[in-house]
């Protein structure tokens, strides 16, 4: 059950968003026949995970770590799509701070790439570069800006580590086949290699994709769009290496002046992909001699490749109304489905779960009211909607309608040729970010930002860093009290500690002196201005790594702010 | 958005716009427009201000 990936033979086929090829050899995982169809009982479950892709896995992995039992039901038995694509492929630092959490990054980051050069190019000329080690915002997490590696690596590593916590029982070929929502919980119909059985859950999570049955079951709605644009996407194992940076083109000649993605992955595997025309032929773009003809043209027609997979796509944005309808929550690609520009699909999944299984753990603890799972909705369908307009706004520029729309394309670009304010009209995708909660109402207007897993010093000296204290906290909240410490403050923190799930501990900056309580050293105010607070001031921080709220002294808004972040009405 | 004027010179501004469009074709003359939307644009920066002056040039006066 390791998670090795070797190359078979390529298959060049013509589906039209997934292919099936032998690209990829995918590792595969046993079924075990479950204990219902033995019995014939039917068991009520806490939490029941449907689909094992990057979204439920993370979903798994989160819940394992926190303790919560669940079931996790996939249709397959491998990791990816079996024998197909790559899929995703670039990790933003939020979801690699989060897979940090988990236990999973150091494999990741042993086997990803690592990359923070991206060039824009329109016809032979660059139009503009980045590097994202340059810009500060990046700079203080202890996670890189981005990785990047093909998605089913990342998935096999959390299935080895949901095995290694316990906790989740993984079921591989189970297909849920049927769904009824009663009062409190929802019964699912199983079919597997054994037959069918039937078991109810209190909390559904679909993390199914974007085919799945929940939306009609419950009466999902939702807005969609579908546009012409046609890509094709070629894995390629190069001889010589192109540079270790994102390549995209807007026009490029070497491709009917439409657009260009030059991507690397693990393994010296390149991703790039072709804009096509729209309603192109899917089989035809995807033969290997037209595949190998737009490598020629590209690459220089000596390029010695090796083409690992080729697959056409098409893609549609679709947002729910809502992420949670009876007992079911959606999340990843069954919440909102969005163009791959910008690497929003799956980091917005791993988000997701990440947001709802510390709450879910709360709850179900007995920390919480039930309450607080209303939060999921309120903030990752803000996520969800932001996601959806900026990949939706990507996806014009790049494919602009005839007329106006592709004018001002042409305006924008010849602009930024000379001016640098217009580089920023140039939209060829906005990389994901950790999205901010606005109107949430377990959030004060203080709180909703991501805070960063930047270093500190533990009072010994020794290096830390906020994924600690959160590890440290274990599914509570975390209190950072930055500045000299009163000793009331001191009494009070011990106090509240003593009755809600928080931990507290001081931040001692240059200037400070440590008090009665545990205490760390930020002496760069790194840890300080990741919280976004300045001087005296404490931080109320969740254990999905986000600020609920920030205040200047520790009185009743505190003890508010603790309450209201666990879903506590006021 | 202003609606009183801020011009310093209003017919010194609109005779260059028109001098700059002499002699181009109809498609010269469009990617002229844009680019100076664009350019325009970027002086004014402020969101709202941007917003109020596209929806207030798609509405004409009656009549």
């Amino acid at each position: 059950m390791s998670t090795p990936a070797s190359y078979g033979e390529t298959a060049f086929t013509n589906g039209y968003e997934f292919t099936q090829g032998a690209g990829y050899c995918l590792p595969e995982y046993p079924f075990t026949e479950p204990p219902e169809l033995k019995s014939g009982e039917v068991r009520r479950h806490k939490v029941v995970i449907v689909g094992a892709g990057i979204t439920g896995l993370t979903m798994a992995c989160c819940l394992a770590r926190l303790g919560v039992e669940a079931v996790l039901l996939d249709e397959d038995n491998t990791v990816g799509v079996k024998g197909a694509a790559s899929r995703g492929i670039c990790y933003t630092q939020k979801s690699l701070e989060i897979f940090h959490r988990l236990g999973v990054y150091e494999r990741i980051a042993a086997k990803g790439i690592q990359w923070s050069v991206g060039r824009t190019f329109a016809g032979k000329d660059e139009v503009y570069s980045f590097d994202l080690r340059k810009q500060s915002n990046f700079d203080r997490s202890i996670q890189p800006p981005f990785i990047n590696i093909q998605q089913f690596y990342i998935e096999g590593y959390l299935v080895e580590r949901i095995y290694g916590l316990g906790h989740v029982d993984l079921r591989w070929k189970s297909r849920v086949v049927g769904f009824e929502q009663h009062k409190d919980f929802a019964t699912l119909t199983v079919e597997t290699p054994a037959g069918q059985y039937k078991l109810e859950a209190e909390h559904v999570i679909d993390a199914s994709g974007s085919h799945t049955p929940f939306h009609a079951w419950c009466g999902a709605t939702m807005t969609s769009r579908r546009g012409d644009d046609r890509w094709c996407i070629a894995d390629v194992r190069f001889k010589n290496l192109p540079p270790t940076e994102r390549h995209t083109w807007i026009e490029a000649p070497f491709n009917g002046n439409r657009a260009v993605w030059q991507h690397l992955m693990a393994d010296d595997v390149w991703r790039i992909d072709y804009q096509m025309e729209p309603h192109a032929d899917p089989e035809y773009v995807s033969r290997e001699e037209v595949v190998r003809e737009r490598l020629r043209q590209q690459f220089g027609p000596d390029v010695e490749c090796e083409i690992v997979w080729v697959g056409p796509y098409a893609y549609r944005s679709q947002c729910l109304d809502k992420l949670r309808i009876g007992s079911v929550f959606f999340m990843g690609d069954t919440a909102k489905i969005v163009s791959p520009f910008g690497a929003r699909g799956g980091n917005t999944g791993v988000s997701d779960a990440d947001n709802l299984a510390w709450k879910l753990a709360a709850v179900l603890k007995g920390r919480a009211p039930a309450s607080l799972l209303e939060s999921y909705n309120e903030e990752r369908h803000e996520a969800a909607a932001q996601n959806v307009q900026v990949t939706n706004r990507t996806a014009r520029f790049l494919r602009p309608a005839e007329g106006m729309e592709r004018l001002f394309r042409k305006a924008a670009i010849s602009l930024a040729r000379q001016y640098h304010f217009a580089r920023q009209l140039i939209n060829t995708g906005r990389m994901a970010v950790a999205n901010s909660y606005t109107h949430s109402s377990i959030c004060d207007r203080t709180g909703g930002q991501s805070v960063q897993n930047v270093a500190f010093r533990w009072a010994d000296g020794s290096k830390g860093g906020v994924n600690d204290l959160l590890a440290w906290a274990d599914g509570g909240l975390l209190v950072l009290l930055f500045g000299d410490m009163p000793s009331t403050a001191c009494q009070r923190l011990k106090q509240l500690a003593t009755h809600a799930p928080v931990h507290c501990v001081q931040v001692v900056g240059p200037d400070n002196r440590a008090g009665a309580l545990e205490h760390v050293l930020d002496p760069h105010g790194h840890l300080q201005g990741a919280c976004h607070v300045f001087g005296h001031a404490w931080a109320l921080i969740r254990p999905d790594g986000y600020l609920a709220a920030t205040g200047e002294s520790v009185d009743t808004g505190l003890i508010q702010a603790v309450q209201r972040s666990l879903g506590i009405k006021q | 958005m202003k609606t009183t004027l801020h011009f310093q010179d209003a017919d010194t501004f609109y005779e260059q716009l028109l001098d700059a469009h002499t002699g181009l074709d109809r498609e010269q003359s469009e990617l002229l427009n844009a680019r100076l939307i664009l350019l325009l644009a970027n002086q004014i920066g402020d969101a709202r201000v941007l917003g109020e002056c596209v929806a207030a040039a798609r509405t004409l006066p009656p009549g």
